[in-house]
């Protein structure tokens, strides 16, 4: 399978959570695309205005999320993030991890829509 | 059974929901989903089974939602689910009454799933019969071996639990005789170490200039008298447990070398110059207050800090209410068994004796005081003339008695008989009289 088709998620662990219940994914999958943009919006504009502190929350917030979730390569982000925000480091490797997770988050918005909203 | 009703209350929607979700799939459960710690405690007369409380909310912190739920509800199990990996806040909420502590990490749903079910275990027990509650006491071990009733030591039991599973240090405090090597030996012996050694070392029971190689082992020729290599304590714990007993008797040169071995999770031994991996769990206990020898310049501060790791403080007997009586009952039926006699009881009149002293050596006077009676005693129970509460007195009472030395001789004949299972040889030379004295007062009926 080329690389491109294979999505950036895995709900592995969601189903271990909520089991395998259709109705109880799509709900969840809803409850994704409707609370993880705006904590993805308070991060970058937490970094942009300097506001380290709520980078930090939304950071922390997001965390469990991105678990349960299974996105690709995240997990060592999301933690860097967070400890980086806390620590008031909003340099320019912070940058650089936040760009990535928007990318890799656009994906899976993306592929998560195809999948569960639009059948 | 009803339904077992649980509230969440997690302020981030998602994981509020996907916990809500996850729990339902019991359809025991109903499940209730809060955003605030006020909400949960507006909610509380709905008496839930149990409380999973996010630590972070944004009107009040998981402690205090948790506080005042204790206040009101102290039955009730709050779980604290956490964002953050933190030591302190964890051994805070377990001292404070926390059920249990976790991080919204990877293994969530098993022990949600675990607590769930020992809570309800718990509940359905709870409602079951009175001798059946001795049932749960019986399933845990360490609650075997360290008997108790009272709500102080319950919550050592608690403590206890939770120290058995993790690796974290133990700082053990308490009186003498309150149990607390009991209880160092109980955790390790409760643990996933438990196949591994228990080591104990008694600091103030070790020469001072021995103990260093006594803990850390030495090379060949490392002093005069160091005639081969010694592995040390530590090194003899591996994979298993090391306690240090008497931890406040360490003097300072010893203290900072021991910091240097617990920061580095190294030692070397005396006279060598090898680095040696060391990996034992560390339990301390004193019946010193540490803190006090901090202040006072005697205890290192940061070796207090590294050490401090879960405290339990072990509460004096005097304070354990009922568990006198309790435990006095329990160390008659040990030393009867043990000793092949018939049970004894304990009259209400001892009893109240008991209950009235202040015991300074605590659980292990108790003991001593209870063996005495028993061999005192020649009836089939111990009233209050055979309770003496030091042991001057308890000779002084024997000879209050006013007997005849032959009346003397024969009660501790008695009593050494029935001390070595009638074994009469053995008694003989115990005594150092001749066993035909014996067998002829056994046949003139006089023992
Ligand atoms: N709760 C208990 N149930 C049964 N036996 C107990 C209990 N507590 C203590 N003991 C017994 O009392 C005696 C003293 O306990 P232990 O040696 O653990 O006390 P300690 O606190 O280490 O005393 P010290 O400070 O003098 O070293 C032991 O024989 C122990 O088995
Ligand atoms: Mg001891």
């Amino acid at each position: 399978m080329p690389e491109s088709d294979k999505n950036h998620y895995c709900l592995d662990k969601l189903i271990g959570f909520v089991g395998n219940d259709p109705d109880a994914i799509k709900n969840m999958v809803n409850l994704f695309l409707s609370t993880t943009p705006d904590l993805l919006q308070s991060i970058n504009s937490g970094f942009h205005e300097g506001k380290a502190e709520n980078l930090a929350k939304a950071a922390h917030t997001l965390k469990p999320t991105l678990d349960v979730f299974g996105v690709e390569d995240t997990y060592d982000l999301i933690r860097s993030i967070e400890q980086k925000a806390k620590r008031s480091e909003l340099d320019a490797e912070l940058g650089k991890h936040i760009e990535q997770l928007n990318t890799t988050m656009e994906l899976v918005f993306q592929e998560l829509k195809l999948a569960y909203l639009e059948t | 059974m009803d339904a077992f009703r649980i509230f969440i209350v997690e302020d981030d929607v998602f994981y509020g929901e996907m916990l809500r979700h996850h729990l339902a799939l019991n359809p025991d459960n109903e499940v209730h989903l809060y955003k605030t710690g006020e909400e949960c405690l507006k909610n509380l007369y709905r008496s839930p089974a149990m409380v999973s409380l996010d630590y972070s909310l944004p009107d009040m912190s998981g402690l205090d939602v948790m506080r005042q739920i204790k206040k009101e509800h102290p039955e009730i199990p709050v779980i604290i689910v956490s964002g953050q990996e933190d030591i302190s806040t964890a051994v805070t909420l377990l001292r404070e009454g926390a059920y249990d502590y976790f991080v919204k990490d990877d293994d969530v749903k098993d022990r949600l799933w675990n607590v769930l079910k020992k809570i309800r275990e718990n509940v359905q027990l709870r409602s079951e019969i009175s001798y059946l509650k001795e049932e749960i006491g019986r399933k845990y071990e360490f609650r075997n071996v360290i008997k108790g009733n009272s709500p102080s030591i319950k919550q050592i039991f608690g403590l206890i639990e939770k120290s058995i599973k993790t690796n974290i240090s133990v700082s053990i405090t308490g009186e003498t005789g309150t149990g607390k090597e009991l209880v160092a030996k109980a955790i390790h012996y409760n643990s996933k170490r438990a196949k591994k050694p228990f080591v104990a070392i008694n600091v103030s029971a070790v020469p001072r200039d021995l103990i260093e190689s006594e803990m850390f082992g030495h090379e060949k020729g490392a002093f005069t008298g160091a005639i081969t290599r010694k592995i040390g304590k530590f090194e003899q714990a591996s994979g298993g447990t090391i306690f240090l007993d008497e931890i406040a008797e360490m003097d300072l040169n010893m203290q900072a070398k021991l910091l240097r071995v617990i920061q580095e999770r190294e030692l070397t031994r005396v006279g060598g110059n090898e680095l040696i991996k060391i990996d034992a769990r560390l339990i301390v206990a004193t019946n010193r207050n540490l803190a006090d020898e901090v202040q006072k310049g005697n205890f290192r501060e940061d070796l207090y800090y590294r050490l401090l790791g879960l405290p339990i403080e072990l509460p004096p007997l005097r304070y354990r209410g009922n568990d006198i009586i309790l435990l006095a009952k329990y160390f008659v039926d040990e030393f009867c068994k043990e000793n092949k006699m018939k049970k004894l009881s304990i009259t209400e009149s001892a009893q109240q004796k008991l209950m009235g002293y202040h015991f300074p050596g605590n659980v292990r006077e108790l003991r001593a005081i209870i063996e005495l009676a028993a061999v005192l005693t020649d009836l089939d129970q111990i009233d209050e003339s055979h309770i003496s509460f030091n042991s001057a007195d308890a000779a002084g009472n024997l000879l209050m008695e006013e007997s005849s030395l032959e009346e003397y001789t024969r009660k501790i004949i008695r009593y050494y008989l029935q001390k070595y299972n009638n074994n009469v040889l053995l008694v003989a030379k115990k005594l150092e009289i001749g066993k035909s004295t014996i067998y002829r007062m056994i046949k003139e009926k006089q023992i």
